[in-house]
C-alpha cells in the first residue's frame, strides 16, 4: 500500500518481541518464586528448571533492554514544550475533545514510559545478577533482593498499562509490532513531527 | 503436637565433641581434613559436612588464668525462621510437627537466599549446591527418638524434650533468662547461659534482616496490588473513556 509509512524496522520488531517474551517468562516464574505457586510446575517442569529459565530469560531481557537504547533513548531524552503540553492534556486520554501538541516518533507518554522502564529494567537486571553471582554475600545480596523486588513491583504495574495503551486503547498500534508499518494518516494524527521530518 | 526443643547448658559441657561425631554418624556426613588453628576447636566453623559443633570460647579471668566456655552451635530452629521466609522453592525448607526446620535437597534450587536471611549464619551448601544444615534429626524425632547429639551427650549439656518443660527446668536451676525463649517467636535451641550471651559469642537480639521483613510484609502483597491495579485502571479507562479511535483524533492545527 502506498499510503503506509514504516515506523519500526525488523531489528526493532524482533528486539521488542525478545523483550516481551523474556519478560513474560520472568514475571510468571517471578510470581511463582514469590508466592510458591506450584502450578508453575506445569509450565516450567520444576522449581530448579524454573530458576534456570528465570536466570537465562533474564540475560535475554538484559541484552534486549540494552539494545532498545539505540532505538528509543535519544528521542526519549529530547523533551520540550510540546511534551509539557501533552502532559497538561493528559495525552488526550481523558477527553475525546482534547487536542494534543504534535508528537515525535514516540509521544511524551511513551518517552517517559521508556525512561522509567529503562531505569527499572536496569535495576532489576543488575540486582538479578547480584542475587545470581554473589549468592551468599549477605549484605549485597540483601540489597539486591530488595532492589529486585521493588523494581518487580514497578514493572508489573507499568507493563500492563503499556500493553493496554499499545493494543486496546489505541486501535492500529499493535500492527507496528507485527508489520512495522502504519497508515500515513494514522501517523500524521499521532506522530506529526516525525511524519513531517520524514518529508510527508 | 507440642513443640520440642534442645536445651543447651554450656556450663556442664566438657567439650568432648561426642555430639559432633554422633551427628556425623547418624547423618552420614563425610570426615573432613582440617588443620591445627591453635585451639581445641575443630573444625573452626560449620561446614556442609558438619551440622553442629562445639565452639571453644576462651575468656581471660583474674583468678585462674582463663575460663573455657563450650557452646554448641547449630541451626536454632527458629519459630519465625528467616530462611523459610525468603526461600523461593516450596518445600525446600519446612517445619516438622515437632517444630524443627528441616530441608529437602531435592526441592532446594540452590539460590542461597536462606544464607542471607538467617540471623545465626547457619545454612551451608554442599558440593552439589544444595542446602546442608542441622534438621534436629527430623528422621529420629519423628519416631520419638532424641536427636543424635542429645542422645550421645554424656553430661546432659544437650537435652531434648518438650520445649515448655525444658524452659521450666532451666528456670528451676536458677537461669532466670533462657536464651531463645522469646526471640523469633521462640527458638528450638534454648541456651541456659550463666553470663551475658555475648560472652558465649551469641547475638543478644537475633532478628531477621529488616529488608526481608519489609519485603515479606509490603513488597510481596504490593506486586499483586500493582498488577491488579494496573489491569483495573485499564479496564476502567476502556469503559469510561473508550479507545482512541483514529477517526476521533484531532490534529493541532
Amino acid at each position: 500500500m502506498s499510503n503506509m509509512i514504516r515506523k519500526a524496522g525488523p531489528f526493532e520488531i524482533v528486539n521488542h518481541w525478545a523483550l516481551a517474551i523474556s519478560f513474560f517468562a520472568l514475571v510468571l516464574s517471578g510470581f511463582g518464586f514469590l508466592f510458591h505457586l506450584e502450578q508453575m510446575n506445569a509450565l516450567f517442569g520444576s522449581f530448579s528448571r524454573m530458576r534456570f529459565i528465570h536466570n537465562w530469560a533474564g540475560v535475554i531481557f538484559m541484552v534486549s533492554l540494552f539494545l532498545t537504547m539505540f532505538t528509543y533513548l535519544p528521542v526519549s531524552l529530547r523533551l520540550g514544550s510540546d511534551d509539557i503540553g501533552w502532559i497538561l492534556k493528559a495525552g488526550g486520554y481523558l477527553s475525546k475533545k482534547a487536542v494534543v501538541p504534535p508528537q515525535d516518533i514516540i509521544n511524551t507518554g511513551q518517552k517517559l514510559y521508556y525512561l522509567v522502564f529503562l531505569l527499572t529494567g536496569s535495576a532489576i537486571s543488575a540486582s538479578g545478577l547480584g542475587i545470581w553471582f554473589i549468592a551468599g554475600v549477605k549484605k549485597w545480596v540483601l540489597i539486591s533482593h530488595l532492589v529486585h523486588n521493588i523494581s518487580f513491583d514497578l514493572l508489573v504495574t507499568i507493563i500492563p498499562l503499556h500493553i493496554y495503551l499499545g493494543t486496546l486503547a489505541n486501535p492500529g498500534t499493535f500492527r507496528i509490532m507485527v508489520y512495522g508499518t502504519v497508515p500515513l494518516e494514522w501517523a500524521r494524527k499521532r506522530h506529526e513531527k516525525w511524519v513531517r521530518r520524514m518529508g510527508y | 503436637m507440642t513443640r520440642k526443643a534442645l536445651l543447651i547448658s554450656p556450663e556442664i559441657c566438657i567439650g568432648c565433641r561426642g555430639c559432633q561425631t554422633a551427628c556425623k554418624e547418624w547423618n552420614q556426613l563425610d570426615g573432613v581434613k582440617t588443620s591445627n588453628a591453635g585451639s581445641f576447636e575443630n573444625p573452626p566453623d560449620l561446614i556442609p559436612a558438619l551440622y553442629n559443633r562445639i565452639r571453644y570460647v576462651e575468656v581471660p579471668t583474674e583468678a585462674e588464668g582463663q575460663r573455657w566456655l563450650f557452646v554448641s552451635q547449630r541451626c536454632m530452629h527458629c519459630g519465625d525462621a528467616g530462611c523459610m521466609k525468603i526461600c523461593p522453592a516450596p518445600g525446600a525448607l519446612y517445619k516438622t510437627p515437632e517444630g524443627a526446620v528441616a530441608f529437602s535437597k531435592e526441592k532446594c534450587i540452590g539460590c542461597k537466599l536462606c544464607v542471607t536471611a538467617c540471623p545465626f549464619d547457619v545454612p551451608r551448601y554442599d558440593k552439589d549446591g544444595k542446602i546442608s544444615k542441622c534438621h534436629l534429626c527430623s528422621d529420629r524425632i519423628s519416631q520419638g527418638l532424641p536427636p543424635a547429639c542429645a542422645k550421645v551427650c554424656p553430661t546432659g549439656a544437650i537435652r531434648y524434650g518438650e520445649r515448655d518443660d525444658l524452659i521450666a527446668s532451666a528456670k528451676k536451676t536458677g537461669h532466670e533468662k533462657v536464651y531463645g525463649e522469646m526471640d523469633l517467636t521462640g527458638l528450638g535451641a534454648l541456651y541456659a547461659f550463666k553470663d551475658a550471651p555475648r560472652l558465649y559469642g551469641m547475638n543478644e537480639n537475633p532478628a531477621i534482616p529488616e529488608s526481608v521483613i519489609f519485603w515479606n510484609n509490603i513488597l510481596k502483597p504490593l506486586s499483586y496490588l500493582g498488577l491488579g491495579g494496573a489491569v483495573a485502571l485499564a479496564l476502567i479507562h476502556y469503559v469510561a473513556f473508550g479507545p482512541k479511535k483514529n477517526e476521533e483524533v484531532t490534529r493541532d492545527e
